[in-house]
């Protein structure tokens, strides 16, 4: 940190934050580096990616209409003329299916994370900053869903609202945010009394501004990582929800749904459920280590001890 | 210690008040409402409807219905299932007692599996068995719980007959739901049970042990492990709560008549007695597993007990 000598001149002392804000730590541009250089991130990232291109296109280029019965063709086999995973029990054309239910899928993780990464970001650094009677009302909230297991909150509200995505994507969120606001909570707490926020404090800056230019940007690493193994949690919650027929409701295809439509042909056509299932195990897999890799760019302390 | 445990009490007493009334709304504002277990159906009058919902106290509003199952709840009376009407004490009975004969074998068989393993892979950390080890751990975490109960169903089952695919409560009918139900808390608990031993691995009394001469088993069983499992062990009542949830999800795929099958039958039946009393109890029951989770944690780690 650079002296903190006392210079009366203000336009000079914001000179200077200004210059040391500029030439702080390369970090984001390092990680970026890491990132490409780190195998295990690199895959994880390549898988979702791949997905993720998966869900906004897919859809749009299957060949049938998911939902689509096609009477006279039911249970074909993978790669059918003009099936290439076949069809199910309906006639329906898995192919069609699976891209919409990627879609699906990837919508409720990445919807019911970004959620989740807001209210908690902003809640962890509200109760951090502040501290006091907002910390303990936060802390509260957090105390309250954390440790609950999310598929029991998920059973409970689905039997208020009735099945359906709705459900799953409330009870995601309302778990999962607990779990960034502790993270942030723990790190604007231990950041706020550092020296750059004293300067900032001391130049006048507005806690709001504080907030947002100088703080944000160290905890939002964190929050990251974390999101990258929610998302994978939100899609196997959403996943077991429809399998166990709270989620997705026919004849709409989320994985989870598909793998349960399938389940009661597994003897002879298996691949009704094994393909959405290979496909949910590769995207959440990819997910986690995708995470495990940003983990060790952003705190190589950590790295092979997880 | 004493004032932290009284406010911890009532703080989960709290809770379960709270969580009472909100289910109690939750479970009576759903839309549909109970069948009866056949003694409704959807063609069934007005009128017929109204006086089944009269008999059962359901035409009242709801926080006078609420009141009048504490007073139940108070003298000791569950009620009885809106679909067959079973005595829910019977119910909690057998239903409970399956539910722990699972989740029990289920956590012995994570134990039993990721502790050696765990270790294993720290001793041999880098080589083939640490990185299989890990792999395995990345694919415990990473397969959705009932994709492996159907896979274990394909092969053991639909395929080589071995073992049943389904149901209570023989032996061979609970190793496929134990296993599943074992499969992620294995994976985390392996990868935890590496870390802890890498770090105590490093501490000096290590260093000092080796150097009087033990044997390196003796010095990596008696006394590594020793510490390194206060973590994991600290850690089996936060994998309580987290089996409450699993079980839910792998009891309805294997019809385990366990209370994780029993309440999510119920909710979506309608069984309001039946899902209230049970939702209660699994909260109940994730309370007192984070309670013991918390103890634990302050008694493997003094420093940061909680204040």
């Amino acid at each position: 940190m650079a002296d903190l000598t006392v210079i009366d001149d203000k336009a000079a002392w914001e000179a200077r934050v200004d210059r040391l804000w500029a030439a702080r730590p390369t970090r984001w541009r390092d990680a970026w580096h890491e990132l490409t250089r780190n195998k295990l991130a690199l895959g994880g990232s390549v898988i979702v990616a791949f997905f993720t291109l998966v869900a906004i296109v897919g859809p749009a280029l299957a060949p049938y209409d998911y939902a689509k019965q096609v009477l006279s063709d039911t249970l074909l086999p993978p790669l059918t003329q003009g099936h290439l995973l076949g069809t199910d029990a309906l006639g329906r054309d898995l192919l069609s299916r699976l891209l919409l239910g990627i879609r699906i899928s990837m919508a409720v993780g990445l919807g019911t994370t970004a959620i989740a990464l807001v209210v908690g970001t902003v809640a962890g650094m509200l109760a951090g900053y502040y501290r006091g009677w907002v910390d303990r009302i936060v802390g509260g909230f957090v105390e309250l869903v954390w440790g609950f297991p999310l598929i029991l909150i998920a059973v409970l509200l689905i039997g208020a609202i009735g099945p359906g995505l709705v459900g799953v994507v409330v009870a995601v969120g309302f778990v999962n945010w607990a779990g960034f606001a502790r993270i942030v909570r723990g790190e604007v707490f231990a950041l706020r009394e550092k020296e750059f926020v004293a300067s900032a404090r001391a130049l006048g800056k507005g806690d709001l501004d504080i907030m947002i230019r100088h703080l944000l940007p160290n905890v939002v690493g964190s929050a990251l990582v974390m999101g990258s193994y929610y998302i994978a949690i939100a899609i196997i919650a959403e996943a077991g929800l429809s399998f166990i027929g709270m989620g997705a409701q026919p004849p709409l295809p989320s994985l989870g749904q598909m793998i349960n439509e399938g389940s009661g042909y597994m003897l002879l056509n298996h691949w009704l459920s094994t393909i959405p299932g290979i496909v949910i195990v590769l995207l959440v897999l990819g997910l986690n280590v995708l995470g495990d890799g940003m983990r060790d760019v952003l705190d190589p302390r950590l790295k092979g001890t997880g | 210690m004493a004032s932290y445990l009284a406010r911890r009490t009532g703080y989960m007493l709290l809770i379960l008040l709270i969580s009472s009334v909100v289910i109690f709304y939750a479970l009576r504002s759903a839309p549909g409402g109970p069948s009866g277990g056949g003694v409704l159906s959807p063609l069934s009058s007005q009128e017929v409807r109204q006086a089944y919902e009269k008999r059962l106290g359901l035409d009242q509003p709801v926080y006078t219905q609420y009141f009048i199952y504490l007073g139940h709840l108070a003298r000791g009376d569950l009620g009885t299932s809106l679909v067959n009407g079973s005595p829910i004490v019977e119910l909690l009975a057998t239903h409970a007692r399956n539910s722990l004969v699972l989740g029990l074998t289920a956590l012995l068989i994570s134990y039993v599996i990721a502790i050696p393993l765990g270790v294993l892979a720290a001793v041999k950390r880098n080589t083939w068995i640490d990185q299989l080890a890990m792999g395995g751990a990345i694919l415990g975490m990473g397969i959705p719980n009932f994709w492996l109960a159907l896979i274990l169903v394909y092969f053991f089952s639909l395929r080589l007959g071995w073992l049943p695919s389904a149901g209570c409560c023989d032996p061979p009918q609970l190793i496929m739901p134990a296993l599943v139900l074992a499969a992620e808390g294995t994976a985390v608990t392996m990868r935890m049970t590496r870390s802890s031993m890498l770090e105590h691995l490093r501490d000096d009394f290590v260093r000092a042990l080796r150097a009087k001469g033990l044997p390196e088993w003796e010095v990596i069983i008696r006394h590594v492990l020793r510490n390194a499992l206060i973590p994991v062990i600290s850690l089996t009542g936060l994998r309580l709560g987290w089996l409450v949830g699993y079980a839910l999800i792998v009891e309805t795929i294997f019809r385990w008549p366990g209370v994780g099958y029993l309440l999510v039958d119920s909710v979506l039946r309608r069984d309001y007695p039946v899902a209230q009393f049970f939702s209660l109890l699994l909260i109940f029951f994730v309370l007192i597993a984070n309670w013991l989770a918390d103890i634990g944690y302050g008694l493997a780690n003094p420093r940061i007990r909680v204040a």
